[in-house]
C-alpha cells in the first residue's frame, strides 16, 4: 500500500458562532490525487488553510508527511497552487521561480529544468506583470514544482488555461503524481475532477458526506437520463413508471427515471414506434448536485 | 532561516522598489530635489561652527531617510496583502517576521542612497563641511532613528488598502515633519509649533543627527525614539493579528 502523505483525522474549526469544520477525516496517499468537491462555504477553503498551515484548527490532528503544517519544515516540499498568487510585478519570472527554490531549501539552479518542463523557458527574462493569465497560471505550477513537492495543493488550477494547455497542465500533474507526489486538487469543474482524480471528497456544510471513486459516486445515484423520440403525449409519460421529470430537446424526449429498465420496458410496450432511444448514466456533477441538495435536507429536516 | 533566504527576501525588495518609476521618484527623486532647493537658497554660512546646508544634512536628511523607511515596507505590505502575495507567502516556509524584516532591511541601503545624494548635492555646492566619521555616525543614527517609522509604515499597511496606505501615510508624516523641524529649523517656526515638538518623534531624529554633528548630548532623543519603537512595534503587531482574523 503506497504511503500516507496527508492524515486528517477529526479536523474542526470554528470562526466565532459559525462551525466550518466538523469532524472532518480525510487522507491522501503518496502518487494518489484526491478532488475536494462541494458548493460554496462548504468549508473547502478552511480545509485547504488548515492543511497548507494557515490557520490552526480548534480541534482534530493534520499532518503532511508525518508533520505538523503549522511549521516551516513541514512546508519546505509543499506546492501550492492559489486561485490568485498576486506576484509581485517588478520581478522577472526566473527571480520569482529561483527564489522560491531557495525558501524551500532547494538551490536556485532548479528554476531552471522547471521553467522548461511547464514551458516557460523563453519568457524566464519576462516581468511577471508582461505575463498572460494562462502564463501566469504556468509560472504558479512551477513555483509549485520548483519545492520537489511531496504533496500538490491545487485550488482552481486550470481557470483561465486553454484547452491545449489544460491537457498540458494534467499531462505534467500525471507524470509527478507516477514519481509519488499526493494531489489534494478543490475545483469547481466537476467533469475536469472526475476526469483526474482517483476519488472524489465531496464536503457539504463542513462535513463530508461522501468519498470515493467518481464513477462509484455516480453508481449512487438512481437517476438515469433517457432519451428517444416517442409519439406519447406527456400526460402519458409522466404515468410510466419511475418517472421524475420530462424535457423536450429539438423534439427529442429527455426523461429523468429513478427506474430506468422499468420506464423503458412501459415506454417500449405504450409506443411501438419508439426511436433513437437512449439511456446514460449520471454525471459526477448531477452525483454532487443531489448528494448535497440530500445532505441539506437531513439537516433542513 | 538562512542567510540565502534573507537575501532573497531583500533583493526582491529592493527590486520593488528600484524598478517602480513611482517609488523612485516619491523615495528618492523628491527628497533630494527639495533638498538641492532648499540647500541652494538658505544653505549658505552660518552662526555656527558648520554651514546651513551640512545642518539641512541632518535635518532634512532625516526627511529622506524616514520617507523612504516608512513610505516603502508600508505600501509594500499594504500592496501584498491586497494582492494576495503576503498569502502565499504564509505558506511557504518562510516566516512572516523574514519577509517584513527584508522589507525593512530592503528600505536601508535605498534611505542610504538619498541621504547620501543630498550630501553629493551638498558638496557640489560648496556647502558641505564636515568629516567623513561625523558624516557617516549622522547617517547611522538617522537610520537607526527611522527604524519606529518602518514599524509606523507597516502597522499602516496591514490596516489599508494598497491604495489607501500612501495618503495615510503622507497625512501623518508631512505633518509630523514640518512640525518636526526636519524641513525648516526648529526656532523658525511658530512659538505653538515649538511648543508641540519634542512631542514628535521626527524632531528628536533631526535632533539626534543635529546632536551628533555639533557634538551635543543625544541621550534624551534615544530615550524618546526608544519608546516611540515600542509603541510603533505593538502598533505593528496589533494590525498583523487583526489583519489574519
Amino acid at each position: 500500500m503506497a504511503d500516507t502523505v496527508v492524515n486528517i483525522a477529526g479536523l474542526e474549526h470554528r470562526y466565532g458562532t459559525t462551525q466550518a469544520l466538523r469532524s472532518v477525516d480525510l487522507t491522501v496517499a503518496s502518487g494518489e490525487c484526491v478532488a475536494l468537491l462541494g458548493p460554496n462555504g462548504a468549508g473547502k477553503t478552511t480545509l485547504v488553510n488548515a492543511l497548507t498551515g494557515v490557520l490552526q484548527p480548534t480541534a482534530g490532528h493534520v499532518d503532511i508527511d508525518g508533520g505538523d503544517p503549522r511549521r516551516a519544515q513541514t512546508r519546505m516540499r509543499l506546492g501550492v497552487m492559489h486561485q490568485i498568487a498576486g506576484f509581485p510585478r517588478t520581478l522577472k519570472v526566473t527571480e520569482l521561480v529561483s527564489g522560491w527554490a531557495v525558501r524551500s531549501g532547494q538551490p536556485a539552479s532548479a528554476a531552471a529544468p522547471v521553467l522548461a518542463e511547464v514551458g516557460l523557458s523563453d519568457l524566464a527574462a519576462r516581468r511577471v506583470d508582461k505575463l498572460s493569465g494562462g502564463q501566469q497560471q504556468r509560472l504558479q505550477l512551477a513555483m509549485a514544482l520548483v519545492v520537489d513537492p511531496t504533496l500538490l495543493v491545487l485550488d482552481e488550477p486550470t481557470l483561465g488555461l486553454d484547452i491545449d494547455a489544460r491537457r498540458g497542465f494534467w499531462r505534467t500533474i500525471a507524470e509527478h503524481r507516477d514519481r509519488g507526489v499526493a494531489v489534494l486538487l478543490t475545483t469547481h469543474q466537476v467533469e475536469e475532477a472526475a476526469a483526474v482524480a482517483d476519488r472524489v471528497v465531496v464536503l457539504s456544510d463542513g462535513q463530508v458526506i461522501a468519498s470515493g471513486h467518481p464513477a462509484e459516486l455516480t453508481s449512487r445515484l438512481a437517476d438515469r437520463t433517457i432519451l428517444a423520440r416517442t409519439a406519447l403525449d406527456g400526460d402519458a409519460l409522466r404515468a410510466l413508471p419511475g418517472i421524475v421529470d420530462i424535457t423536450y430537446e429539438a423534439g427529442r424526449l429527455r426523461a429523468t427515471s429513478r427506474q430506468a429498465e422499468a420506464t423503458v420496458r412501459a415506454l417500449l410496450d405504450a409506443d411501438p414506434t419508439v426511436s433513437d432511444l437512449r439511456v446514460e448514466g449520471a454525471s459526477l456533477e448531477e452525483a454532487v448536485v443531489s448528494l448535497t441538495a440530500n445532505a441539506y435536507e437531513e439537516v433542513a429536516a | 532561516m538562512t542567510p540565502q533566504i534573507l537575501a532573497v527576501e531583500v533583493r526582491d525588495e529592493l527590486y520593488g522598489i528600484i524598478r517602480e518609476p513611482a517609488a523612485v521618484f516619491f523615495s528618492i527623486a523628491m527628497p533630494v530635489g527639495f533638498f538641492a532647493l532648499f540647500a541652494g537658497l538658505f544653505g549658505g554660512p552660518s552662526d555656527g561652527p558648520v554651514s546651513n546646508a551640512t545642518m539641512m544634512l541632518a535635518s532634512f536628511g532625516a526627511f529622506g531617510v524616514i520617507s523612504v523607511a516608512l513610505l516603502n515596507p508600508g505600501i509594500g505590505v499594504a500592496e501584498d496583502r491586497e494582492r494576495g502575495w503576503l498569502r502565499v507567502k504564509r505558506v511557504s516556509p518562510v516566516p512572516v517576521s523574514t519577509t517584513l524584516a527584508a522589507k525593512v532591511a530592503a528600505s536601508l541601503p535605498v534611505a542610504f542612497g538619498v541621504y547620501a545624494a543630498m550630501s553629493v548635492t551638498a558638496v557640489a555646492m560648496g556647502t558641505f563641511d564636515t568629516d567623513l566619521g561625523t558624516w557617516l555616525a549622522i547617517a547611522g543614527v538617522l537610520l537607526l532613528g527611522s527604524l519606529p517609522f518602518a514599524l509606523l509604515g507597516l502597522a499602516v499597511g496591514f490596516s489599508a488598502s494598497g491604495r489607501a496606505a500612501p495618503a495615510i501615510i503622507n497625512a501623518i508624516f508631512l505633518p509630523m515633519a514640518i512640525a518636526g523641524g526636519l524641513w525648516m529649523p526648529i526656532e523658525a517656526l511658530p512659538q505653538i509649533v515649538q511648543q508641540i515638538a519634542p512631542a514628535l518623534p521626527t524632531y528628536h531624529v533631526s535632533q539626534l543627527g543635529l546632536g551628533v554633528l555639533l557634538g551635543e548630548p543625544v541621550l534624551d532623543h534615544v530615550v524618546a525614539l526608544l519608546a516611540t519603537t515600542a509603541v510603533t512595534a505593538a502598533a505593528a503587531a496589533t494590525a498583523y493579528r487583526s489583519s489574519r482574523r
